[in-house]
């Protein structure tokens, strides 16, 4: 399969950006459901970014509303103070979140914390995010929020043109994401999240790896961030709080499947349309993601897609949905990961 | 500077009761309990329920105990058998995101059910003078409350059968089941023990200052950092760690400002963790 | 017979660890599982105790069907297990880890303990020390001296001579002598042959997951071949 041209090996990706290019045709009268899809493409940015993060390299980081606040704030606030252009802010915003995932990453690794401790670890940073934003008001304008309509690229003020940025950003997301997994990396990452100890002893740098899919996670995350921010028109604490953030993304890879690389876009696209559904349980909708949670993780250890392709065993690899080359069955343990 | 030390004191005593409910369900079962919070809280909905219904103040305290810790059993039996069924990694990952959605489903129906809920108790006796340092009686009763339970649980480990049963347990899991020890049914007696524990924390913060339904994540976060700074096996460590960030919050909170205090505090709580990962009482780093 | 393995069968995934084993002890009786390193002989202990569920065959003990009972049921019932890992509980007191052994029948717990002082006098010395500071001989009492103290009927011990120097391995196979005349029913698996078949009634020598050949202990001894292989005499 290897040796097939390129548009057929990455099939899948291809017909699913037809398919997503074709979204705004589609919703042609309603700005309602447009709203509804750049969203879900939003998403599905940050699925993937924590899909490096935690589906390959096992790092629980509960702070991606704060990694993708970061960035936001950073790129308005730059912007609102000093009158510099978005293209030079939306990087420096970037490379804030960017900085600060690989720090966690790095120093979880240097001291060897485990999945608890970096969670607890990253979940305390979403405090201090919040709290640094609520406290930082004169910059900040605390929690009201800074308006930033009219602040970013133009193009992010029409809708249509706003979803095909976003739709060219998630592309070129995935295009990096396909060639670091199909590269010598990607190949390390696979060894790694099957078996740490084993990988290390085979030579792969286990630290370099986890820093390297943690810094490239968090600056996706805050990319898509800092244009949401945008986007969105307004920025505030709540836009970026754990409940608007990294419960849709956990949902979203859970939904879709780890490791693989049309899970985050199946995951994000399956979240939009659900969060639609429980849009008039109203306060309720909490609950219903919490439900969500324990019956995804319980009856699907490793998300839909895995599961389908499963159910669906004898299918060779390229009919359905195609992943990352995965590493024999017979030697998967039977694992949560 | 004395009165502010008091307060840290007062304020860690509670930080402690709440935590030590987690370090005790991650000790015998490996599971981080993200719901912890939510347990306080409905520990504090009971209570206030059973006092709407007009019962005396003292017995809605333990109805709201009891059905805290009977909640506790409740999910210990149900949602976290699969939970019980993996090992290492694997439970503790399946725990926590498991006890998240648990967390979520609590809160959401709290917040939806009781939305103007609030509990709050005003003892007879505003303020009382110790040392000269004027203290509320709120926070002098609840911290008799937390001494009083800790030293029920110290005594209970070193000296009652079930209590060394319990920290066999926490030693070694396996040596424990070879010696005939369910740990099924011990775990579940200590998940409601600890769930107990949190329903009391949250029925004193009324006493303290009042209870929100909507508190739920953050006395779990708050519970969690304690838990962790003091190594998340060891109740000691979870004393000490709680007692340690009290004072921390109380002179932050005193000198420098609500906000930033609490910046500071995690600030500290992370860099704690990360100095010392085993814990504040950890024999080695 | 006070145990009885059947015909049983465990693998990991597609790999078999052991293929159609078969051992039985009647009481009273010491036998040994000699063999070398990866053979199954842990397994095989684990699978009796009930820590790995064997995919084929029975395991009895005392009459009754193990298959599916948990660890700690079995243990309750009176079959102890001893791992060579040993599994004390080091932050507690020899004393504390003795007294939990004896989680099965509470009652008795003084009088059992004296017996267990009786038989290593040293644990009583150091009876408040916490256990994991003790040298590996000690622990190594512990462990047995803990599985004792629940009245077991069959004790199985998992290569209880690794990690232990020389003498204190002969002190440990003199208790262990002594044990024998308690009428306790002994399985043990070790490395070291030459001492476990002086103090065993019957072995069975397990290599690759298969028991190759069992019998009298004097004569699975005198076995050329198994001379040859355990005890480098050509």
């Amino acid at each position: 399969m290897n040796n097939w041209p390129l548009c057929l090996r990455y099939i899948d990706l291809v017909l699913l950006s037809i398919l997503l290019a074709l979204v705004p045709a589609v919703s042609a009268g309603s700005p309602y459901y447009l709203r509804i899809a750049t969203l879900a493409v939003v998403y599905m940015g940050w699925t993937v970014g924590f899909n490096l993060i935690f589906g390959h390299t096992k790092q629980l980081f509960l702070c991606l509303g704060a990694l993708a606040g970061s960035a936001a704030y950073v790129t308005v606030v730059l912007i609102q103070h000093f009158q510099l252009s978005p293209w030079i802010t939306v990087p420096l915003g970037v490379s804030a979140a960017t900085a600060l995932g690989a720090i966690f990453s790095y120093v979880s690794v240097l001291r060897g914390l485990g999945v608890i401790f970096l969670g607890v670890v990253t979940l305390a940073f979403s405090l201090i995010f919040q709290n640094l934003i609520l406290g930082l008001r004169q910059l900040t304008n605390g929690e009201t929020g800074l308006v930033t309509r009219g602040l970013g690229f133009s193009l992010l003020d029409h809708p249509v043109a706003a979803y095909y940025l976003f739709f060219g950003v998630l592309a070129l997301t995935l295009v990096v994401y396909c060639s670091v997994m199909d590269s010598r990396m990607g190949f390390a990452f696979r060894a790694l999240s099957d078996d740490e100890l084993t990988a290390e002893l085979s030579g792969i740098d286990v630290t370099a790896c986890k820093i390297i899919a943690a810094t490239l996670g968090s600056a996706i995350i805050g990319l898509f961030g800092a244009l949401y921010g945008f986007y969105n028109g307004i920025i505030s604490p709540s836009v970026f709080s754990l409940v608007n953030v990294d419960i849709p993304v956990l949902i979203s890879l859970l939904l879709g499947g780890m490791r693989t690389r049309l899970g985050p876009i199946i995951g994000a696209a399956l979240f939009a349309v659900i969060e639609e559904f429980v849009r008039p349980f109203g306060q309720l909708d909490v609950l219903v993601y919490g439900v969500l949670l324990i019956v995804l993780f319980v009856a699907f250890r490793e998300g839909l897609l895995p599961m389908l392709r499963q159910a669906l065993g004898l299918i060779p690899q390229l009919a359905i949905f195609p992943t990352v080359r995965e590493t024999d069955d017979r030697y998967k343990k039977r694992t949560l990961m | 500077m004395t009165a502010t030390l008091f307060d840290g004191i007062v304020q860690g005593l509670q930080l402690s009761l709440l935590a030590v409910g987690i370090t005790l369900i991650f000790g015998l079962g490996g599971v981080l309990n993200l719901a912890h919070g939510q347990f306080a809280v409905i520990g504090g909905v009971a209570a206030k329920l059973l006092l709407d219904l007009g019962a005396h103040p003292v017995l809605a305290g333990v109805g709201g105990v009891v059905t805290a810790g009977l909640f506790g059993v409740l999910v210990d039996r149900s949602l976290l058998l699969p939970v019980y069924r993996c090992r290492g990694e694997d439970r503790l990952l399946l725990g926590l995101i498991l006890t998240l959605g648990l967390s979520f489903v609590i809160d959401g129906y709290l917040n939806y059910a009781f939305s103007e809920f609030s509990l709050t108790f005003s003892l007879p006796i505003p303020s009382v003078k110790i040392a000269g340092i004027p203290m509320r009686t709120a926070g002098l009763a609840n911290s008799l409350v937390a001494i009083v339970v800790f030293l029920v649980l110290f005594a209970f480990l070193r000296s009652t059968l079930l209590g060394k049963t319990v920290r066999s347990i926490i030693e070694n899991e396996v040596g424990a089941e070879l010696c005939g020890i369910d740990p099924a049914r011990t775990r579940m007696i200590i998940v409601g023990l600890a769930a107990m524990m949190a329903g009391l924390a949250g029925i004193t913060q009324g006493l303290f200052s009042s209870l929100g339904t909507e508190m739920g994540p953050e006395f779990t976060i708050l519970g969690l950092l304690v838990a962790v700074v003091g190594g998340v096996r060891s109740i000691n460590g979870t004393l000490v760690a709680g007692v340690f960030l009290g004072i921390v919050n109380a002179f932050a909170s005193r000198y420098i400002g609500a906000y930033v205090a609490y910046i500071i505090l995690l600030s500290v709580a992370m860099a704690t963790i990360l100095a010392r990962p085993g814990g504040l009482l950890a024999r080695s780093t | 017979m006070i145990v009885r393995v059947d015909a049983v069968h465990v693998a990991y995934g597609s790999a078999s660890v052991l293929h159609d084993v078969s051992l039985e002890a009647s009481t009273g009786e010491a036998v040994a599982v000699i063999g070398p390193n990866g053979a199954g002989k842990t397994t095989l202990l684990r699978a009796m105790i009930g820590m790995i569920q064997p995919t084929r065959g029975r395991i009895s003990y005392d009459g009754k069907d193990c298959n599916g009972l948990r660890a700690f049921e079995i243990a309750r019932l009176g079959m102890v297990y001893v791992p060579a890992e040993k599994e004390l509980f080091p932050g507690m007191t020899v004393f504390e880890n003795l007294e939990l052994g004896s989680y099965r029948n509470v009652r008795n717990t003084s009088e059992r303990l004296s017996y267990v002082f009786d038989l290593f006098p040293r644990l009583e010395e150091r009876r408040q020390q916490l256990a994991g500071t003790l040298s590996g001989g000690e622990q190594q009492m512990v462990a047995i001296g803990r599985a004792l103290m629940g009245c077991p009927k069959v004790l199985l011990l998992d290569e209880p001579s690794t990690g232990l120097a020389p003498k204190v391995v002969e002190e440990l196979y003199r208790q262990l002598a002594k044990l024998k005349t308690t009428g306790l029913t002994l399985i043990v698996t070790e490395q070291q042959v030459q001492l476990v078949l002086s103090l065993t009634d019957r072995a069975y020598v397990l290599e690759q997951g298969l028991i190759r050949l069992s019998g009298k202990s004097a004569d699975v001894l005198r076995n050329p071949g198994i001379k040859a292989a355990y005890l480098g005499v050509a």
